[in-house]
């Protein structure tokens, strides 16, 4: 027990309360694992940056029924919100409200869409903390096979609305030999206030197959969410990646991609945009446990105001993965005095076949090039902002979901502005 | 080139020639630590009464705290009862006064560690301070230092004659809370050097300090403390062997050193502790704790280190830049070969304005063995201008071993730069092939190859030591590739 | 001084000799020609034994001797040399160490005393004036960021400063420019002497102009197919290699 500790009774009344379903019996399992953890305590390895007190906090608050309803406006959040992603991002939409989610799901030709809840399957739940947690309140989730390609990415967007304040969600992807996938996850809020979102995605990427997946987490900055994504690589596949954190007041992202099959292929690209008091931390971890495979992987981040944000990437190359070839860099532009970037690029090599290389650097806009900018004609700040954007932009041109491109771009202009407006 | 190169071929040695044991009549105290053993030590030093009172509030401390599990090293745990915490050569009741008078089969011992006092010392104007176990025997050209005003002696002796200055800096870059093994150290040290390096002085000669573990079931809890006060300099070299045992030693060791402004230290280390033996059985426990503290503005600490011997290391010598344009410097080869262990690095924390830190590490692998780069790059809010390089590469050989990189990099002040890159490869058959094809045998050219890749941190050591480390470096991988 | 009869190798179980025939006599200089992938490298690579190649028929005396059962170390200790088509980079081993390492290791292994820093210092220096080379090459790295022409002299230094017996140089005219590819080859003729065997192993005649052969030999599918003098390398650039094999088997 910990100081992070939720009561199990109050844990075991809310599990009760959910529907009579397939899951009970993992939502009661995983409640009894969760009561002898807890959440996770600032301090430890993984969570030396990050504090979950707040939402243990918030978790017991709402559990024993004393949370206020959040700030509504139903309006957005019925259409206005839903609408704005939709219609600028062509793909096949699956939305989900509060951990709901919505009924009228098509499933395009070659795909099967369906809650986890009426799949046969047992679902497996990870050791770690959030994720366990996740198990015991999920509702439901969204369990995708991909069969044959399609000409649009799949869109599962997220929202966080009012009426729950404790939200889990969770997505079951199996992409079948040979297939590609194209995936665009957006992740936004409809009410403002408290509110804590724990998702878990698991990709399970069968040989020759791949997945182009794009996660856009622009959420209130009043919302918290931990994040969890794991990917399962077999031979000849490949797994890109673009995260981009652009909202919330405490983001925790976990990517976790394990190569096993031979020739395997790994591209991990974020960004993050940091301002006020914004907490963002990505971990990520790839595991080559068979050669040859490569992973390469680089984070962005810009922090100005007095937010604080975390890198921790880990590549991890087990006994006989030889030939693997692994390059991963982080770097950060800080913008204000007292924006904090703790960043470690760690490296655990067990095999001497190996090519590994990481960097980090945390640094300024490069003088020379805001002197030449303003030698042009540009004054500073002008200059400060092109050269702030075409940091930003680097993340793009290794865009995997092409039709998200307008999108990003108009929601990375706005907040730049905001961000480099904010510094001086 | 190539002078050097010649010695290397001359000392290369087929095991561990350090692993003598020398026949002398021991004084240790039974094993076990209390405040009794505490004060006992104190007394048989005849110690002022602030420094037992500082060793037992040290170790009521230690009595409270738990030992590190964080860094990435594997040992059975240690009975911290079973250690005997001091032992010295019998004859050390009358100390000798000087070279003459010491026990010639010390200087038996030390000449067959290739440091023969006399010689050496006068050869290359290098002031000896020989650690032999707990005790400091012998200290040489004292009287040259004491032109310069430079004070090198065995701490035990400082206690004596300059309490003053040893009260005024004693734990106050490493306080004796400030991790288990130093609170360990601070209880129960034994000896070590001190030096003082009064303003404005350049010491004449470089300093040197020799340890060696000799006793069986002996821990060895050295303290050094150096000084350089405002706009003076000096050179420290250390160096490590112990004798080969089946069991386990303790060395748990605390270095402190204060750079006043406009002054420079430069401390080296050629670390051969006996590493075990194949199967990883025997060896030292390397827990040591080395912090510098640039005081002032403009100072310098540079810390060299070659790492090739203990079966565990754990050891990250740091520097605090609290002066306004100070500067910190890490160097190290770290060589782990069979069964050996080690968490290394460094902690460069920037709190003076314009401070700048370089970390260069060079890491090598082979056998069985264990290796963690582990390093702090800490810019506080106030540090403006901060600058901070690191460069971490690590050398596998062989499929068995581990090589992990764990830089952490916290930075608070936007005017910061902060840069680390990191790279790891191994010999590759190519290169291999063209050097056998010139007619040089593997071994050679895995020697040659291994020198180059840690030749930027070699270069940083004084002559000599670059000699005899890049003779351990060959040593130390024997037999790793083939 | 070198024999070879019926040579076959391979690498990764595919065959790259297939029956090959050749001698090679003091002070003489063979140039051995043939289009990609005809085994002109792997001919190279077998005779200073490369692991990657297995032989599995045939022999290579060499002095009198089996030299296949020679380690390579103990091969360049007896004199012969390998300049590589691709030198390899060894960062942070300068090239002097290198040198002298090499220098003494065939002393040693012919029993003749060690050489000292002084002496070698002297000996690198006269031949690097011979070979018009600037003397910062000594210090540094072996190869480490050099250009392709300053590899090409690297390797003809080394060659100086090892004085083989028997010198293989794989295309060590490719990637050059005119007047580095004149640079080397002056090199090479400076090293011509009747103790000592050359064996160019060239894609392109031109190499030639400035190095005369006294045989140049057509290399076919893993064998000699056709030897002559240095005329043949003239014919050879007149009528491509298609030419060789129509007339081979015609």
């Amino acid at each position: 027990m910990n100081q992070n500790s939720l009561s199990p009774e109050l844990l075991q009344k809310a599990v009760h309360s959910l529907p009579e379903d397939n899951l009970s019996n993992m939502r009661l399992e995983a409640a009894d694992r969760f009561s002898n953890m807890g959440f996770p305590v600032k301090g430890s390895e993984d969570w030396k940056y990050t504090d979950l007190s707040q939402i243990a906090d918030l978790t017991s608050q709402w559990l024993n029924g004393s949370m206020q309803e959040n700030a509504v406006d139903r309006e957005n959040h019925n259409t206005k919100i839903v609408k704005s992603v939709t219609d600028s991002i062509d793909a096949h939409w699956i939305v989900v409200r509060d951990g709901v989610i919505d009924s009228d799901i098509t499933e395009p030709h070659g795909t099967t869409i369906k809650k986890i809840s009426a799949v046969n399957k047992k679902i497996v739940t990870g050791n770690d903390a959030m994720s366990v947690f996740n198990a015991a309140l999920l509702r439901d989730g969204i369990h995708i096979t991909a069969a044959t390609p399609l000409k649009k990415p799949i869109g599962i967007l997220y929202i966080d609305g009012p009426s729950s304040v404790i939200t889990q969600n969770r997505a079951i992807i199996e992409i079948e030999e040979e297939c590609q996938l194209q995936l665009v996850e957006c992740c936004l809020s409809a009410g403002i206030g408290k509110q804590f979102t724990n998702t878990v995605t698991d990709f399970l990427i069968a040989a020759e197959a791949s997945v182009n997946y794009v996660r856009i987490q622009d959420r209130d900055f009043e919302h918290t969410s931990v994040n969890r994504v794991n990917a399962l690589l077999e031979k000849n596949t490949i797994f890109n990646h673009n995260g981009f954190d652009l909202g919330g007041a405490l983001t925790r992202n976990d990517i976790v991609t394990e190569i096993a099959g031979k020739d395997a292929l790994v591209n991990l690209n974020g960004l993050y945009l940091a301002s006020a008091e914004q907490h963002i931390d990505n971990h990520t971890n790839i595991i080559h446990t068979v050669g040859p495979s490569t992973s390469t992987e680089e984070y962005r981040g810009i922090l100005s105001g007095d937010s604080q944000c975390v890198f921790n990437g880990r590549v991890f190359v087990a006994e006989g993965a030889d030939g693997t070839d692994s390059n991963q860099y982080n770097h950060n532009l800080l913008l204000s005095e007292r924006a904090e970037i703790d960043t470690k690029p760690e490296l655990e090599i067990y095999a001497d076949d190996v090519k590994c290389a990481h960097g980090a650097t945390v640094g300024q806009l490069d003088e020379s090039a805001l002197f030449y900018l303003r030698s042009r004609g540009l004054n500073l700040e002008e200059s400060q902002r092109v050269l702030t954007h075409a940091f930003a932009s680097g993340t793009l041109s290794k865009l995997a979901v092409g039709a998200c491109y307008d999108y990003l771009t108009d929601l990375l202009d706005n907040r730049l502005e905001l961000l480099v407006g904010a510094a001086g | 080139m190539s002078i050097e190169n010649d010695n290397i071929e001359s000392l290369v040695n087929r095991t561990y020639k350090h692993g003598f044991v020398t026949d002398i009549d021991q004084e240790s105290f039974p094993p076990g630590l209390d405040e009794k053993v505490i004060g006992a030590i104190s007394a048989r030093k005849k110690e002022p009464k602030f420094m037992l009172e500082w060793r037992l509030k040290a170790y009521r401390h230690w009595l409270t705290m738990k030992e590190p599990e964080w860094a990435h090293v594997n040992y059975p745990p240690i009975n911290y009862q079973d250690i005997s915490y001091f032992a010295a050569p019998k004859s050390d009741k009358d100390r000798p006064k000087s070279l003459d008078e010491v026990d010639p089969k010390l200087l038996e011992t030390y000449d067959k560690l290739g440091i023969p006092l006399h010689e050496r010392a006068a050869l290359a104007g290098v002031a000896v301070d020989a650690v032999f176990d707990s005790v400091s025997v012998a200290t040489t050209f004292k009287e040259k230092l004491q032109e310069a005003g430079v004070i090198f002696c065995p701490f035990s002796e400082a206690l004596i004659n300059h309490p003053e200055l040893v009260r005024k800096y004693l734990g106050t870059v490493v306080p004796p809370r400030d991790n288990f093994f130093a609170a360990l150290n601070s209880a129960a040290f034994s000896d070590g050097s001190f030096v003082y390096i009064p303003k404005g002085v350049r010491c004449p000669m470089e300093l040197s300090t020799y340890f060696r573990i000799n006793a069986a079931n002996t821990g060895q809890f050295e303290r050094t403390l150096i000084i350089a006060d405002e706009g003076s300099y000096v050179s420290y070299l250390e160096g490590c062997t112990a004798p080969m045992r089946d069991e386990n030693q303790l060395h748990a060791a605390v270095v402190e050193l204060v750079a006043m402004k406009d002054a420079e230290i430069k401390y080296s280390t050629v670390q051969n502790w006996y590493p075990g033996d194949e199967e990883g059985k025997g060896g030292i426990y390397n827990f040591v704790t080395k912090r510098g503290d640039c005081r002032g503005a403009n100072s310098k600490i540079s810390w060299t280190q070659v790492e090739t011997g203990s079966a565990i290391t754990w050891k990250y010598p740091s520097c605090i830049l609290r002066g306004e344009n100070s500067v910190g410097e890490f160097y190290s080869v770290a060589v782990t070969n069979n069964m050996q262990q080690a968490d290394t690095g460094t902690k460069m924390i920037h709190i003076g304005k314009n401070s700048s830190s370089t970390i260069v590490s060079k890491g090598i692998s082979a056998g069985k063995a264990e290796q963690s780069y582990r390093g702090l790059v800490r810019i506080m809010p106030q540090a403006n201008g901060a600058r901070n390089h690191t460069q971490c590469d690590s050398l596998l050989i062989g499929k068995k071993c581990g090589a992990h990189t764990f830089p952490y990099m916290e930075v608070k002040n936007p005017s910061a730069k902060v840069e680390h890159e990191a790279s790891t490869s191994r010999i590759s058959e190519n290169q291999l092939f063209y050097c056998r094809q010139r007619g040089i045998s593997e071994e050679d050219a895995v020697n040659m190859i291994v020198n180059g890749f840690c030749k930027e941190v070699f270069k940083e050591l004084p002559m000599e030591f670059a000699v005899e480390a890049q003779a351990l470096l060959n040593v130390s991988l024997e037999g790793a590739v083939g | 001084m070198l024999e070879i009869e019926n040579l076959k190798a391979t690498i990764a179980e595919e065959q790259v000799l297939s029956g090959l025939d050749l001698s090679v006599n003091a002070g003489e200089i063979h140039a051995i020609m043939g289009p990609n992938g005809s085994g002109k490298s792997s001919l190279a690579q077998v005779i200073v034994g490369h692991a990657d190649y297995e032989v599995i028929e045939g022999s290579v005396e060499y002095q009198g001797h089996n030299l296949l059962e020679l380690e390579p170390e103990d091969r360049a200790r007896e004199g012969i040399f390998l300049g590589f088509q691709y030198p390899v980079e060894i960062p942070g081993v300068n090239n002097a160490y290198l040198l002298k390492a090499a220098v003494n290791a065939k002393r040693k292994h012919q029993g003749q005393d060690e050489i000292d820093a002084f002496e070698f210092l002297k000996l690198a220096k006269k031949t690097m004036e011979l070979l018009d080379m600037d003397q910062s090459f000594l210090n540094r790295g072996v190869n480490e960021g050099f250009s392709g022409g300053e590899k090409k002299r690297n390797e003809i230094l080394q060659m100086a400063m090892l004085e083989p017996k028997l010198a293989i140089l794989d295309e060590t005219d490719s990637g050059l420019d005119i007047d580095a590819l004149k640079a080397v080859a002056n090199g090479v003729n400076s090293l011509r002497h009747s103790e000592r065997a050359i064996v160019l192993v060239t894609h392109y005649q031109r190499l030639l102009d400035y190095i005369e052969p006294d045989y140049v030999h057509v290399l076919w599918e893993g064998r000699i197919i056709l030897s002559g003098d240095k005329a043949l390398a003239h014919k050879l650039e007149e009528n491509g290699y298609e030419w060789v094999r129509t007339t081979v088997s015609s």
